[in-house]
């Protein structure tokens, strides 16, 4: 996905997909960097009372410096230093951020996010509903631990992909349509989606959800796999991956 | 790439069975087989039971009390507005438990603030609250549910689940639309903690109501 061209030289079509695709990924977190660090205050809140991080100096002093991170984060992807360092970050913070989802779903009121997921109308069965509910939230830690810990990074990044973008499009469609009942500008939309961090602005929640998936869909081409487990328990296979 | 799949469908078949097991391990784990959502109808957005969802009503011709009771009558409740709540609240058969209040939230909300005397009914964890509540069901002439009030439908589910279950006749069984919101609001008392805790908000009303509810 990143930068890998042909042997001669030339880049293919999706050589260049990977970098256009690489670009607004590097954009989109200096975006939601920025925009945290333009809005330090409200972050503040969400540090304290969403994360729980009650100590006044650790939640000031992520507060002030993970926006900043992010940016730098995302002038890496843009300009291209440092590529397999990015994508080590980049599956432990996509491990991290499905742990974190996960959590907040299954503990203590997995009966919260039972009551979110009927308001997508999906299954009218009780025990397909309750099924859901009941199992999505610790399939999620468990994606995110294989991640986390660099075992089936391809197969990860695959199954993430594949729930991230009928989610994103289930949210995009309630969005809409809260949109046009409360007759309200798109971007106000404001709900809480199910995606387990509380009440969400819609336009900030779809670029989320948006880097979310150009993560997965990098680990699934294989990048990120330095510090891996699976490699530091097996390191002879002969159908190791390569690490272009 | 087909190596790519097989190992996305073996995380993925690993995955879904770790997860039942997650599950069916924590003590906060849901019941697959029950449901929770008795007399439910399909939700439309924002078209929960609630009286106040804004922007919804507008596209309705009853007001959005009418709206809520004739939803509500359809499967077998009764609407109580807030001045019918009132009266139950000051029914003197409230004493004997022959007008009960029964809180449908979680027990954290119910701690942090309740109709006085209120018996807590978490429908998502039943065996935890039938003992208590089961008993004075059966006794009473008037069982109102409550919950946050809004788009909150929890105490009708409560109510179904109850009023199905050990056959409490339906005249009996009220649902108070406007919850606990709309009662905090009209400056109602309000217990805080367990019940009959005797720790009371809204204390201006406790007193010239003439009663504790948490006397009981």
């Amino acid at each position: 996905m990143m930068n890998a061209t042909h042997p001669d030289g030339k880049r293919g079509p999706g050589d260049i997909a990977a970098l256009l695709a690489r670009w607004l990924l590097g954009g989109l977190f200096i975006y939601l960097g920025l925009s945290k660090a333009l809005h330090a205050a409200e972050f503040l809140k969400v540090v304290r009372l969403q994360f729980m991080v009650t100590s006044p100096f650790l939640s000031n002093l992520i507060a002030t410096t993970a926006p900043w991170l992010e940016v730098l984060y995302g002038l890496m992807l843009v300009t291209g230093v440092g590529l397999e360092a990015a994508a080590v970050a980049g599956r432990w913070w996509l491990g991290g951020v499905f742990i974190y989802m996960g959590i907040n779903k299954a503990l203590p009121h997995p009966e919260y996010f039972l009551n979110l997921v009927r308001q997508y109308d999906l299954v009218t069965s009780p025990f397909l509903l309750n099924s859901i509910a009941a199992a999505l939230p610790w399939f999620e830690v468990y994606c995110g631990l294989l991640l986390l810990l660099g075992v089936a990074v391809r197969g990860s990044g695959l199954v993430m992909a594949a729930m991230l973008v009928p989610f994103t499009l289930m949210v995009l469609k309630r969005a809409l349509v809260i949109a046009a009942t409360q007759g309200i500008p798109f971007c106000a939309v404001k709900f809480d989606c199910g995606c387990g961090a509380g009440e969400v602005v819609i336009c900030h929640k779809l670029v989320e959800n948006s880097v979310l998936l150009l993560l997965s869909a990098w680990m699934l081409t294989g990048r990120g796999r330095s510090l891996c487990l699976r490699f530091s328990l097996f390191p002879k296979r002969s159908d190791a991956p390569d690490y272009r | 790439m087909k190596g790519v799949f097989l190992e996305g469908l073996v995380v993925a078949v690993i995955g879904a069975a770790l997860a039942f097991v997650a599950n069916a391990l924590s003590p906060y784990g849901l019941e697959l087989t029950k449901n929770f959502f008795p007399g439910a109808k399909p939700v439309s957005v924002g078209v929960a039971t609630g009286a106040n969802v804004p922007g919804v009503a507008s596209a309705q011709t009853n007001s959005p009390a009418e709206t809520l009771a004739a939803q509500l009558r359809e499967i077998g409740l009764q609407l109580a507005d807030s001045n019918k709540v009132a009266q139950f609240f000051h029914d003197p058969r409230r004493e004997q438990d022959w007008v009960i209040f029964i809180d449908a939230r979680d027990g954290e909300h119910y701690e942090a603030g309740h109709i006085p005397g209120a018996y807590l009914f978490d429908r998502f964890r039943p065996e935890t609250y039938l003992a208590n509540v089961v008993p004075v069901c059966l006794t009473a002439q008037y069982i109102v549910f409550y919950c946050n009030g809004g788009t909150c439908d929890a105490s009708e589910h409560a109510a179904i689940m109850l009023r199905d279950s050990i056959g409490i006749p339906k005249e009996k069984v009220f649902v108070y639309g406007g919850g606990i919101d709309e009662w905090s609001s009209n400056g109602m008392p309000i217990e805080i903690g367990p019940r009959n805790s005797g720790k009371f908000t809204n204390v201006n009303e406790t007193a010239t109501s003439g009663r504790a509810a948490g006397s009981k």
